[in-house]
């Protein structure tokens, strides 16, 4: 069966060389071969993608739609319309469905992709393994013995798996940027602001992110591109959304890294990594050409007031259940999302205060470099289960530390390509692990350059797992 | 150091039940979040080091800024 990109199922579509019908049937049918080894999906949309498919097929303007026919999946936090939201919980079953289809899918659809399911994730968000005790856990395409990473865990798989060429995630702390390490994807976490959250479920407001998964750097440019723009009608319903005009990115990817000033992140970035996400960034700076070493101030403390503002926000939230239904929750997550209820209000405005000032002093930083490099995770997908991470001297809980590398980037919201690399574990050379490629606020077009290098140079790709 | 006290007060005056089963993981977790303060409140900061919490004003419909 053969999985093609987004760019190409949407030339072929537009060209009439293939029907949006059968681009859709051939993922539908990817999905039945493989979910049951995977587990990405926790609903699938055949007769609602079969309908617009065929609509889409019949429609005037089909030859000029970026994304004619491109199946694509969602997170289970994103609205879809005669489903209730789950996030990846047990308790919103009881949720009435969405009315309509979160913002992003809705334009998404516009361009011509067709939804056709919605995909595993942590529960409300709060983990990085996508071990989900409620609908099982999302298996690594890779390595079905691996998790897939998380919070956004089906969306990578599901790309990973080559079910469908493209997907939507969220990002609070690390929720794409880790499953796209851990699966070897490409994933998208654009500025704090930039893509409306209308219509998806929150997890921390404050530091949320929506942004897309794909194969290639041209169909996340694609993505991205085809959800940029400000908010119609009532701004106010995203209150974080900037508003921002649409910044096409895919016309600049051909620039590549030309001209950019690019460093490699030392101190807790490479401290907090394993030899195979250092050495997955020593490929790329090499393969940049870069030898400048920058060093952030005081990463440590941005990541917990990351971690502060996260607990106390997800609590604040969900109070009412954690009053209510607490037996109902995840239990890898409960007591955090309890301990969260009881945060000394000082402890929450502090860190707000400390992440201001780590955006101001970052700043600084992009005065003088345009793209900075770090891993995206500290290591490779371990295997399910797996309950502690030794880092150097350090024995650390596994699940939260997938965030470690990440954490800090998200707290200040900056725009975050990750790029996969493979072979760079001696014991695990068959996995894939993501290096974070991290601009300045609204640059975008830079992450994706470099990407488009690194891709172009063949160090970093995104094949379909085999044997699935 | 033992957060036993305020864990218990702060769950009562909330009106939240820490249920036996849960209650080593809560200490854990707000153990946890106690270090992260501990972070964050060891960054000298001054007055003039404002929220990275803003609030943004909300006009009627129909004259919010699109």
């Amino acid at each position: 069966m053969s999985v093609e990109d987004a760019s190409t199922t949407a030339a072929q579509v537009r060209s009439g060389a293939l029907s949006a019908r059968a681009a859709v049937e051939r993922s539908l049918a990817r999905i039945t071969a493989s979910d049951g080894v995977v587990n990405a999906f926790t609903a699938q949309l055949a007769e609602r993608a079969l309908k617009r498919a065929d609509m889409l097929d019949v429609h005037p303007q089909r030859e000029k739609m970026s994304l004619a026919g491109v199946p694509f999946a969602v997170k289970n936090l994103f609205d879809i319309a005669g489903l209730p939201t789950l996030a990846g919980s047990k308790i919103e079953r009881d949720a009435a469905p969405a009315k309509r289809d979160a913002l992003l899918v809705r334009r998404l659809e516009a361009r011509g992709a067709v939804l056709v399911g919605a995909l595993n994730m942590d529960e409300y968000a709060y983990g990085f393994s996508t071990e989900n005790t409620h609908y099982g856990p999302t298996r690594n395409p890779h390595d079905p013995s691996r998790i897939s990473g998380g919070s956004s865990g089906g969306s990578a798989a599901a790309v990973a798996a080559g079910q469908v060429p493209l997907s939507l995630g969220s990002d609070t702390n690390g929720s794409i940027r880790v499953p796209a390490s851990l699966c070897g994807v490409f994933g998208l976490k654009p500025t704090f602001g930039r893509l409306p959250r209308v219509g998806s479920y929150a997890f921390a407001a404050s530091l949320d992110h929506l942004g897309p998964f794909a194969r290639t750097v041209q169909d996340l440019a694609l993505a991205y591109d085809a959800m940029q723009g400000p908010l119609q009608g009532r701004p106010s319903d995203d209150p974080a959304c900037a508003q921002r005009p649409v910044q096409p990115t895919l016309p600049l990817l051909e620039q590549g890294a030309q001209g950019l000033r690019i460093g490699v992140l030392g101190g807790w970035f490479r401290e907090m990594a394993l030899a195979e996400a250092n050495g997955a960034v020593d490929a790329v700076a090499q393969g940049l050409g870069t030898t400048r070493l920058v060093e952030l101030p005081e990463v440590e403390r941005a990541r917990a007031a990351a971690f502060l503002i996260t607990n106390a926000e997800g609590a604040t939230l969900h109070l009412k259940d954690l009053r209510g239904r607490a037996q109902d929750f995840e239990p890898l997550s409960r007591d955090r999302f309890l301990a969260g209820a009881l945060l000394p209000a000082v402890w929450v405005q502090q860190a707000q205060r400390v992440r201001h000032w780590f955006a101001r002093r970052v700043a600084m930083v992009f005065e003088n470099v345009d793209v900075l490099i770090a891993p995206a995770t500290p290591c490779v997908a371990p295997l399910i289960g797996t309950d502690w991470l030794q880092i150097g001297d350090k024995r650390l809980p596994a699940r939260a530390s997938m965030g470690l590398l990440t954490q800090p980037i998200s707290c200040i919201g900056l725009p975050v390509v990750t790029v996969p690399l493979w072979g760079m574990s001696i014991e695990a050379p068959h996995l894939p692990i993501g290096v974070q490629l991290i601009a300045a606020p609204w640059r975008e077009d830079l992450c994706l350059r470099v990407a488009a290098q690194l891709q172009a140079q063949g160090l970093c790709s995104a094949p379909v797992a085999k044997g699935l | 150091m033992d957060h036993s006290a305020y864990i218990d007060a702060a769950a009562a005056t909330l009106g939240l039940k820490i249920a036996t089963e849960h209650r080593p993981g809560v200490l854990q977790f707000f153990g946890l979040a106690a270090g992260m303060a501990a972070l964050v409140h060891g960054l000298p900061l001054e007055p003039v080091d404002e929220s990275g919490n803003v609030f943004r004003p909300v006009s009627p419909v129909g004259e919010e800024a699109s």
